[in-house]
């Protein structure tokens, strides 16, 4: 039908870039968190030097994580109100309590790893995990549930931003390794096994997420109305871009390619593709936050 | 019985003079750059067959209102009578409402830095009084009352008419009933290009 618009009032933004910020950190958080288990709970001695700088980089990310929140919040003094008047209906009131019991989790974990004290870390760690799968878990369902937009309100949202959480913990990662060889050690060699291990794992993690958002886009191209749109609006819109060309491509496909080829098993190609790769993860938490709401609902 | 606030809005008599906007940012203190509710207006079909449509928008008072659910603090309370209203000393601002809300009726007031809505003129309808733009719409074309009194005029109106409401597919029961609406008018979103 033959419809134009003629009077309309602008919409305000509702999750802005503090809240991409947000999500971002503390997928970092989660991720380095699960990396520094694989030797503590996991027993997989080759990951032995990701333990300590992962746990003590899961805890400051963590600490920073809640103070976007505090700056999207139009009442930061006011946050008290989140311990006081629980809903459980709402995932922010989840949040509320996984940000304050991961952290501590993460704390008591990384104690008794400084002490080597091999038992008790390993408990801790077996704790830990589900708390960390939960405190970046929970920013999935905080969009899946908010069902007024159709970019967000999709099933697989939480598992999306889990497994891209963990992509962006090993470049982090990564990038420790390459930092603690070269600075903290006296002979300054970097670990390039563990470096190319990494890559090896980033190979099977990126291929999942790129199937994972293929699922998504073609489930919703081809649903209702508003999903149809809310693709479209991702590919060909304001931020098909930032989509197509950075997040998928520069941020997923190239390192995916980069670490398929043992010929490229370098330590500056690594370093640049898990600089890529965490430049890409941010921009896929602003495509989806800021993206996602950027489609008018009014 | 429980009272059921709801409204109707008999697009037939509507013909976009925007009084009811108005009147509602006069009766709230609504500032500037945000509305509790507005009309939306367009442009159907080409010369000779033209034609202007209007929609007025409004906070739906939804009976499973998103709001509800995901507000982390209880701030956002659907009241017995269906009215659901923001406490505005617990509302931290998180804009989780807005973010949820189907209908995007909720604002954040860049005064107060919390989230506002239309409340059926709550303070109004307490003193057994018509919401502010029902009161000033020159046609007649709002009608507010209780759902649940068998002989109110809303209740015979939607009883004797035809009526629809947006978004019904959410699920989420919207109250504000409207009469001959143009579901192609009422899906084009966004602002006027």
């Amino acid at each position: 039908m033959d419809v134009t618009l003629t009077y309309n009032v602008p919409m305000q933004e509702t999750f802005g870039v503090w809240i991409a910020v947000y999500f971002y950190l503390t997928g970092l958080s989660a991720g380095s968190f699960i990396l520094s288990t694989l030797r503590y709970v996991f027993g997989f001695e080759q990951f032995k030097p990701l333990g300590k700088p992962g746990v003590v980089l899961a805890v400051i990310l963590l600490v920073l994580a809640p103070m976007a929140l505090l700056l999207h919040s139009g009442q930061p003094m006011r946050a008290w109100h989140l311990f006081i008047f629980i809903n459980p209906t709402s995932p922010l009131s989840w949040g509320s309590f996984l940000l304050t019991i991961y952290p501590i989790v993460c704390i008591i974990y990384g104690y008794f790893m400084f002490k080597d004290d091999k038992k008790w870390s390993k408990t801790m760690g077996i704790i830990g995990i589900p708390c960390a799968i939960s405190v970046h878990g929970y920013t999935g369902f905080v969009l899946a549930v908010a069902k007024a937009r159709a970019a967000w309100s999709t099933p697989i949202m939480p598992l999306l931003f889990l497994v891209s959480a963990i992509i962006s913990g090993i470049a982090m990662m990564m990038l420790v390794n390459v930092i603690h060889g070269y600075f903290f050690t006296k002979d300054r060699k970097i670990n390039t096994e563990l470096l190319f291990t990494l890559g090896k794992m980033q190979i099977w993690i990126i291929v999942f997420d790129l199937f994972l958002v293929f699922c998504d886009m073609i489930t919703h191209y081809t649903g209702h109305r508003e999903g149809m749109e809310a693709v479209l609006h991702e590919v060909t819109g304001t931020f098909g871009f930032l989509f197509l060309v950075v997040e998928v491509f520069i941020g997923k496909i190239i390192p995916l390619f980069v670490f398929s080829v043992p010929k490229w098993r370098k330590t500056w190609v690594y370093v640049l593709m898990a600089i890529i790769i965490m430049a890409g993860i941010f921009v896929m938490r602003y495509n989806v936050v800021v993206g996602g709401e950027h489609i008018p609902i009014v | 019985m429980k009272n059921r606030y709801a409204m109707v809005i008999d697009l037939e008599k509507c013909v976009g003079c925007h009084t009811c906007e108005i009147t509602c940012k006069l009766e709230n203190k609504v500032p500037v750059s945000v509305w509790r509710m507005w009309v939306k207006e367009g442009v159907k079909g080409k010369y000779p067959n033209v034609n202007r449509v209007f929609l007025p928008v409004m906070c739906n008072h939804c009976e499973n209102p998103t709001c509800v659910t995901v507000c982390p603090v209880k701030a956002s309370i659907k009241r017995d009578d269906g009215i659901v209203i923001v406490d505005p000393h617990r509302c931290i601002g998180c804009r989780y409402c807005m973010a949820a809300c189907p209908y995007g009726m909720r604002y954040i007031n860049p005064l107060a830095e919390i989230a506002q809505k239309c409340d059926f003129c709550l303070h109004r309808v307490q003193k057994g009084l018509q919401p502010a733009c029902v009161l000033s719409c020159p046609n007649g074309a709002l009608i507010f009352g209780d759902l649940n009194d068998k002989n109110s005029e809303i209740y015979k109106f939607v009883t004797k008419r035809r009526v629809t409401a947006l978004k019904e597919e959410t699920g989420n029961k919207p109250h504000v009933f409207y009469t001959s609406m143009d579901s192609s008018f009422a899906d084009k979103k966004g602002m006027p290009e």
